[in-house]
């Protein structure tokens, strides 16, 4: 009975521990960037002083960070647009017509995790700015590359959504009941892919609102880089807009986890 | 049988053209000019940049950066591995399993600038934990700890590494069946003695494994240790500062051959992972 118990108390004391590691930093950051108190007077006292969110509104008017937040907004779409025009055919005729090149593929599109993104800026830089100045001149120059840093985990959602509804079986199905190719891409398909390819978009807006090293190093402006240059102005509402940006992500990445599941498709998602 | 027709025929190329294409030009023409001009620095094929790019503060930079990573990855990989086991032996909260996914799917995504934000408000040198531990008379910089030092790093990075590999080894945790636990004890093996010889050689190829991957994801890390400390000798802040300054001669080159080292090392680390995931899949599936 004793030993038992002794296993309870270690157990929730190491849950409580690794609960604690994880809530501090976002309370601390809640309370640098919600209350209207300066940094250095922040105590247990005033834990419930001057609450406001006058900082993130400053920092939500401020005109560079709507203008980086409106470019990071598009580059996410046409990002998820380039990454479905190229992936999605290529996943379904995979799947239809030669599942044997499917490990092939899937680790042919496992290789930008090799070229991170501070790796690839140094071939992009040399390359690209003496061959096509206009292309790094421009910000959606990002788009293909961030195409590119999706594309691991977008066809592996592709890949799992489509095997969890036998894409092959209801391809064959139609096909023998007269239905023309393209009406079971568009009317048997792609409806019953709904969820995956979601699951993908949302991925890859987390992608976009968290990378910076490339931006940063090719001078562009997204909403990662114009919040640190933001920080230098204003730390308090900098931190606001940091916490706002994750809570997004997190609404995203919640997104995945829901719709993953339900279609009882695991997967296990790393980026940068 | 297959219901083809004409226009199936020709799928296949049609549409893997433009996916080469892409791949072709925006990954593999930027690497292999790289390559390229890494193994001929003066225009003739020569070692010299990629033998410079591994000695002197270089070198320091591949040594800070593989102490930093193996740091993270290992610490982050024994405790994701603990609360993984912990979590698989909790049956009563019924929310807690599938709470911690959901958090773990999260947490392992939120890195770079705002988790850099987070941990100054929380362990700066105004940071409210500095500050509480000041209060109780203790200074974590006696400890080794500043958000600014390896540790602290090591601290931060730990937010993204424990939930990942919490997320890399919930499948392998509950592939061990606990009909292999019931049996060893009916043999009369202790627990140690289970976990020596059962569940340890178990789970042992996925630990590793998933030890790899956390280390590919600390070592391309650059948006938290450049907010943190961007004049540290990292690689990848080693890495922006030869690409802002190219101007000088020769260290273009240096670059260059600093990325064929990371790719290298990455391509090195996902070939072990890969093989040692295809071992670990064996008991899960099984």
């Amino acid at each position: 009975m004793t030993a038992s118990r002794k296993g309870f108390v270690l157990r929730w004391g190491f849950l409580i521990l690794i609960a604690a590691y994880f809530v501090v930093p976002m309370l601390a950051m809640a309370r640098f960037a919600f209350q209207n108190v300066p940094t250095a007077l922040l105590t247990r006292d005033n834990v419930f002083a001057d609450w406001s969110i006058s900082g993130l509104l400053t920092a939500l008017s401020n005109p560079k960070i709507v203008s980086s937040a409106s470019i990071s907004f598009w580059i996410a779409v046409f990002a998820i647009a380039l990454n479905f025009a190229l992936l999605v055919p290529l996943a379904i005729v995979t799947e239809v017509r030669s599942p044997r090149l499917r490990p092939a593929l899937t680790a042919l599109t496992l290789v930008p995790w090799v070229v991170p993104p501070i790796a690839l800026v140094v071939g992009v830089a040399t390359t690209f700015r003496a061959a096509a100045p206009w292309f790094l001149g421009n910000t959606l120059c990002l788009v293909p590359f961030y195409a590119l840093w999706a594309m691991p985990f977008t066809y592996r959602v592709l890949d799992a959504g489509l095997q969890a509804i036998n894409a092959r079986t209801l391809y064959e199905a139609a096909r023998g009941l007269g239905a023309s190719l393209w009406t079971v891409i568009f009317r048997v398909l792609l409806p019953n892919m709904r969820a995956a390819m979601v699951a993908a978009a949302m991925l890859t807006v987390a992608l976009v609102l968290g990378e910076y090293a490339f931006a940063s190093l090719l001078l562009k402006s997204t909403l990662p880089t114009e919040m640190v240059v933001y920080e230098g102005r204003d730390p308090r509402g900098a931190l606001a807009l940091a916490l706002f940006v994750m809570v997004i992500t997190a609404l995203c990445l919640g997104v995945v986890v829901r719709l993953i599941r339900r279609r009882g498709v695991s997967i296990t998602v790393t980026g940068f | 049988m297959r219901v083809l027709s004409r226009p199936e025929s020709r799928l296949g190329i049609l549409v893997s053209l433009p996916f080469a294409a892409f791949i072709g030009l925006f990954l593999i023409y930027p690497v292999t000019v790289v390559v390229i001009k890494a193994l001929t620095p003066d225009g003739h094929l020569s070692a010299d940049a990629l033998s410079r790019a591994l000695s002197g503060t270089y070198r320091r930079g591949f040594i800070n950066s593989i102490e930093l990573s193996l740091a993270s990855a290992v610490l982050g990989g024994l405790i994701g591995v603990v609360l993984a086991l912990v979590v698989a032996t909790m049956s009563r909260p019924r929310w807690l399993h599938p709470a911690l996914e959901s958090w773990s799917a999260v947490a392992s995504q939120l890195g770079g600038v705002p988790l850099a934000f987070a941990f100054i408000a929380t362990i700066g040198t105004q940071g409210l934990v500095t500050r509480a531990l000041a209060e109780m008379g203790l200074d974590l910089r006696d400890y080794g700890v500043t958000v600014t030092g390896f540790w602290g790093i090591v601290l931060v990075y730990l937010y993204f590494q424990i939930p990942l590999m919490f997320l890399v080894m919930t499948p392998a945790v509950q592939g061990l069946r606990q009909s292999w636990r019931e049996a060893a004890a009916i043999l009369g093996a202790s627990p140690l003695r289970y976990w020596l010889s059962v569940g340890g050689p178990i789970l042992a190829p996925s630990v590793l494994g998933g030890i790899i991957l956390l280390f590919i994801n600390s070592f391309t890390a650059y948006a938290t240790v450049f907010v943190l400390n961007p004049g540290g000798a990292l690689v990848p802040l080693q890495i922006r500062f030869l690409l802002q300054g190219n101007i000088i001669t020769g260290e273009e080159d240096l670059g260059n051959a600093i990325v064929v080292w990371v790719i290298a090392l990455l391509l090195l680390s996902l070939i072990i992972m890969t093989a040692l995931q295809r071992r670990a899949l064996k008991w899960i599936h099984s």
